[in-house]
């Protein structure tokens, strides 16, 4: 009987529970499955940040490793999800902040100059690769012209469908500002498509 | 129309994509939209534009993808296994001090019984008894925890050795 009633908690369980304990069990095959689950959607976020497909896989990595690490914080009562996306924020932040301090410090030295080879953002943009129309590569314009926070903001709430309070959370910012981050994302999307059509 | 009602209908617009709107605010943006070819268009605009976001479908590398897999995998089975670790050295070092004192207090009348014989002080063969029998099997049973420090290895938050 009392397995039966284990049992059935169990399945009764929300789904946010049972990653939470299988993070804190470390339960390699549970977790194995996590990682292919969200693979996709953890590497969409992180091309979103940094613009660099590479860098992004790299940082799917680490954020994996640094959930383990921190996998005792997560306590089931919220979604998993925008656990998740704030571990890898909070990764690709560092990760730029060490690209641009690496980059001033190049600028300082004339004589690195030569040897700074950064990639020209237009044509290493995964969103021009990933682009199959005229229209899709005036939005990957668009996409690649705004900051990081306003990609995220548009990718969270209409890819991931976060609730803006989920958003929040993800970004440590309050809901009134990332719902003006979406509204400026949206206009410039909107800029880029109705420039397009004009244009035509 | 009045200006003002443009103006309401964008908000309206952007809020229903971001935070939905009431029914009766979704009736009047409808109608409005409607009947304004200005705000039809921004709202035709605005729902190409989060459409255009799933445009940018990115290919998935499944040997990346495995490779990832398996990291985290050995990483959480290697971090599992050092917590077992740490956990029995705990269990052991408990084991070890609770036999070091049921064994002091085993022998302590023994030993006072050969001491009160041989005539010696009662705090020479205590020093003694501390120093020769407590004393050694309680580091011994402490050594284990601090068996990395002692060694000079360094270990990581989870007691993994890096």
């Amino acid at each position: 009987m009392v397995a039966l009633v284990t049992a059935f908690s169990r399945v009764a369980e929300p789904e946010s529970q049972c990653i939470a304990r299988a993070l804190r069990r470390r339960d390699s095959e549970f977790i194995g499955r996590m990682v292919s689950r969200y693979h996709y959607r953890l590497l969409r976020y992180l091309v979103y940040w940094t613009s660099r497909r590479e860098q992004a896989e790299d940082l799917v990595q680490e954020t994996w490793l640094r959930v383990l690490e921190h996998a005792g914080q997560y306590n089931g009562r919220l979604r998993f999800e925008p656990w998740l996306f704030s571990i890898a924020r909070n990764l690709a932040i560092d990760h730029l902040r060490k690209q641009q301090a690496a980059t001033a410090r190049h600028r300082m030295c004339p004589e690195d100059e030569a040897s700074l080879n950064l990639p020209a953002p237009d044509f290493e943009s995964p969103f021009f690769a990933a682009a199959r129309s005229e229209d899709a590569k005036r939005v990957a314009a668009a996409l690649g012209a705004l900051e990081p926070i306003y990609r995220e903001a548009l990718l969270l709430r209409f890819q991931e469908e976060l609730s803006l309070a989920e958003i929040a959370q993800v970004a440590g910012a309050p809901i009134s500002t990332v719902s003006s981050r979406i509204h400026r994302g949206l206009s410039m999307l909107q800029a880029s498509l109705g420039g397009g059509a004009d244009a035509a | 129309m009045p200006l003002e009602n443009h103006e309401k209908a964008r908000f309206l617009l952007h809020r229903s994509l971001v935070e939905g709107i009431s029914v009766e605010d979704r009736h009047w943006l409808d109608a409005h939209v409607e009947q304004c070819a200005e705000c039809g268009r921004y709202a035709d605009l605005s729902a190409r534009a989060v459409r255009a976001l799933d445009w940018f479908a990115f290919e998935l590398d499944p040997a990346a993808a495995l490779r990832v897999e398996n990291v985290v995998r050995s990483r959480a089975e290697g971090m599992r296994s050092a917590g077992a670790q740490v956990k029995s050295l705990w269990i052991g070092t408990a084991v070890a001090i609770f036999l070091t004192l049921t064994g002091s207090a085993v022998t302590w009348r023994p030993l006072a019984w050969l001491a009160s014989q041989w005539n010696l002080p009662s705090r020479v063969w205590q020093v003694a008894f501390v120093a020769f029998w407590m004393l050694p099997s309680l580091f011994l049973a402490f050594l284990p925890l601090f068996r990395r420090r002692l060694l000079g290895e360094d270990s990581d938050s989870n007691g993994q050795t890096v």
